[in-house]
């Protein structure tokens, strides 16, 4: 086991250092070392199985680390568990707040379960479930909700509580795209509020709309952090081009492979616009845009792995 | 403390109270097994049905219904979710209690409402709560150390419902422990349910005792340490 003799900064909501955890002979989580300040929105991203769920279970104290330090609002999770779970709110991955309850119980009877008055938990409730647009049903079962309303009376139930952080382990996974605004909307209007929020998705998309900051976890390793559009910045490329694929396609440069297309990458404008012109002559263009975090993403994880991830692998810190 | 535990149990009470038929059955079940019982073995055999009604109605409670709760709660991640909040263990443990307990009530209400009817000495009966709340604690405690152990039970209640069945219906609990012959008397005191009658034989006086209380306590001593260490073996309140 490593020791792990970093201070923490105690002003931030959250301040992870080193975090690792293992089950059985097998590290889930290596080294995820990151902060989130107060007020702010940090999206955790990374490949499947990279750690992500293991570092929010860690931070909202259910899972003990096997090494390194993490604090939030100051608190040590360990040492301080009771005054960390007095400030925070989780809702985990997957998780539907009930079933035979309707939206309006689970939100006022979950914020009396925290200790707030019956009273201003009724009228909180209230104010949530018409944020998130699911007042007219409160008074259904959840069961008889679709799968967006279950979601977001879920997300509503931990968003109304008010928590200093709140931690949301992809929270809009399958929603449609009206839904998923809905999300986002009462999500953003939260940290507005002035909580801080760590949330991990797959969607790029989600990740560079709402965040403040992206933090890039591969292989139990925090390997990048920053500003989704700094992160974009760091590219080598500014436009992506998906063209089908075809014999001699590596002569126009770096691209990804995605069975009968491609993804190719230009350096500039002019470059993108010389580029469909060729490949044009080839195969069909299906799109032209420029180029986003999934397109960051991709080349650090990538990266990282052709590095091969250790507890060594430079960290790329951005912005 | 208290709003946490009415939240809980207000929140585990909404598929009892989305049910309310199944309250009913119990209901009625009572009120016509308690009539039987009386037309056909007179007060002497409702003093014991009374005693079983309120062990198997608690133990029943614990075992099956609070095990089955927190077992679910654990399966769908929500016990996850109030880990990370400022409901403790004792409050949440309270709470799924309460929200379960009318099963509890309505099953041994009626029997105790019509025994005071027939004229049965209502006093003996407050040294039953200690025994529901023992029955209770060991019975989750019991089911609890089982489904604790299984990673992911497709089916939990196929777990607990033959538990239930094994503890009740075969060893001495609605029939009196001193019909066994002698010899098998104390090796019965081995099963909790059996130890918890004889318990309550002996602390209201309704029934006659086959066994010395010491091999009833020890009994139960024995059932509580073991279920309770494994219990909080296996059972954390997070950092796990």
């Amino acid at each position: 086991m490593i020791s792990c003799k970093i201070k923490l900064l105690e002003d931030a909501a959250i301040e992870a250092r080193g975090l690792g955890r293992r089950y059985g002979n097998v590290w889930g989580l290596r080294n995820a070392t990151f902060s989130v300040e107060k007020g702010e929105l940090v999206v955790l991203v990374g490949p499947n199985g990279a750690g992500k769920t293991t570092t929010i279970r860690i931070l909202t104290t259910n899972l003990r680390p096997s090494r390194g330090r993490a604090r939030v609002l100051g608190f040590d999770i360990v040492r301080e568990y009771r005054e960390v779970r007095r400030r925070i709110a989780y809702m985990p991955q997957e998780f539907i707040v009930g079933w035979d309850h309707t939206p309006f119980e689970v939100v006022a009877w979950g914020l009396v379960a925290r200790g707030w008055p019956i009273g201003d938990a009724k009228a909180q409730a209230r104010r949530w479930l018409e944020l998130v647009g699911l007042w007219e049903e409160r008074n259904r079962p959840l069961r008889t909700l679709s799968g967006g309303q279950r979601r977001r009376a879920t997300v509503a139930a931990v968003l109304a509580t008010e928590a200093d952080v709140i931690f949301l382990d992809e929270p809009t996974v399958g929603l449609d795209v009206e839904v998923r605004h809905v999300v986002w909307r009462a999500i953003r209007e939260t940290v507005a509020g002035g909580a801080s929020i760590l949330l991990t998705t797959h969607d790029m998309g989600e990740a560079e709309t709402i965040g403040d900051r992206v933090v890039l976890i591969n292989e139990g390793v925090t390997v990048a952090e920053g500003k989704p559009y700094d992160l974009v910045k760091e590219l080598p490329y500014e436009y992506r081009i998906v063209v089908g694929k075809f014999d001699g396609l590596e002569e126009y440069g770096e691209y990804i492979d995605l069975g009968d297309r491609a993804v190719i990458y230009a350096r500039s404008y002019g470059e993108a616009v010389r580029l469909v012109e060729e490949l044009a002559s080839h195969a069909p263009i299906y799109m032209i845009g420029r180029v986003g975090l999934e397109d960051a993403y991709l080349r650090l994880v990538r990266g990282h792995v052709e590095a091969g991830a250790g507890d060594s692998v430079p960290r790329v810190q951005v912005g | 403390m208290w709003r946490q535990v009415l939240g809980i149990a207000y929140l585990e009470s909404r598929w009892v109270r989305r049910q309310p038929l199944w309250l009913v059955q119990g209901l009625v079940g009572t009120i016509g097994f308690t009539i039987i019982i009386y037309v056909w073995g007179s007060l002497n055999a409702l003093r014991n049905l009374i005693l079983a009604y309120v062990v198997a109605g608690a133990w029943g409670l614990g075992l099956n219904i609070v095990a089955q709760t927190i077992g679910w709660d654990r399966q769908n991640r929500r016990l996850e979710h109030l880990v990370a909040s400022p409901v403790t263990l004792p409050a949440y443990f309270l709470g799924v209690v309460l929200g379960c307990s009318p099963f509890l009530v309505t099953e041994v209400l009626p029997a105790l409402a019509i025994a005071l009817l027939l004229g049965l000495d209502p006093f003996p009966l407050l040294a039953l709560i200690p025994v529901a709340a023992l029955a209770l604690l060991l019975g989750a405690f019991l089911s609890l150390s089982i489904l604790l152990r299984i990673r992911n039970p497709t089916n939990i209640s196929a777990i607990t419902n033959p538990l239930y069945t094994f503890t009740i219906t075969l060893p001495p609990v609605y029939y009196p422990l001193i019909i066994l012959p002698p010899p098998m008397r104390l090796p019965a005191l081995a099963v909790p349910t059996v130890a918890l009658m004889e318990a309550a034989r002996w602390l209201t006086g309704y029934a006659p005792t086959a066994c010395e209380p010491a091999w009833t306590l020890a009994s139960l001593a024995t059932w509580m340490t073991i279920t309770a260490l494994i219990v909080a073996r296996r059972f954390k309140w997070g950092l796990e």
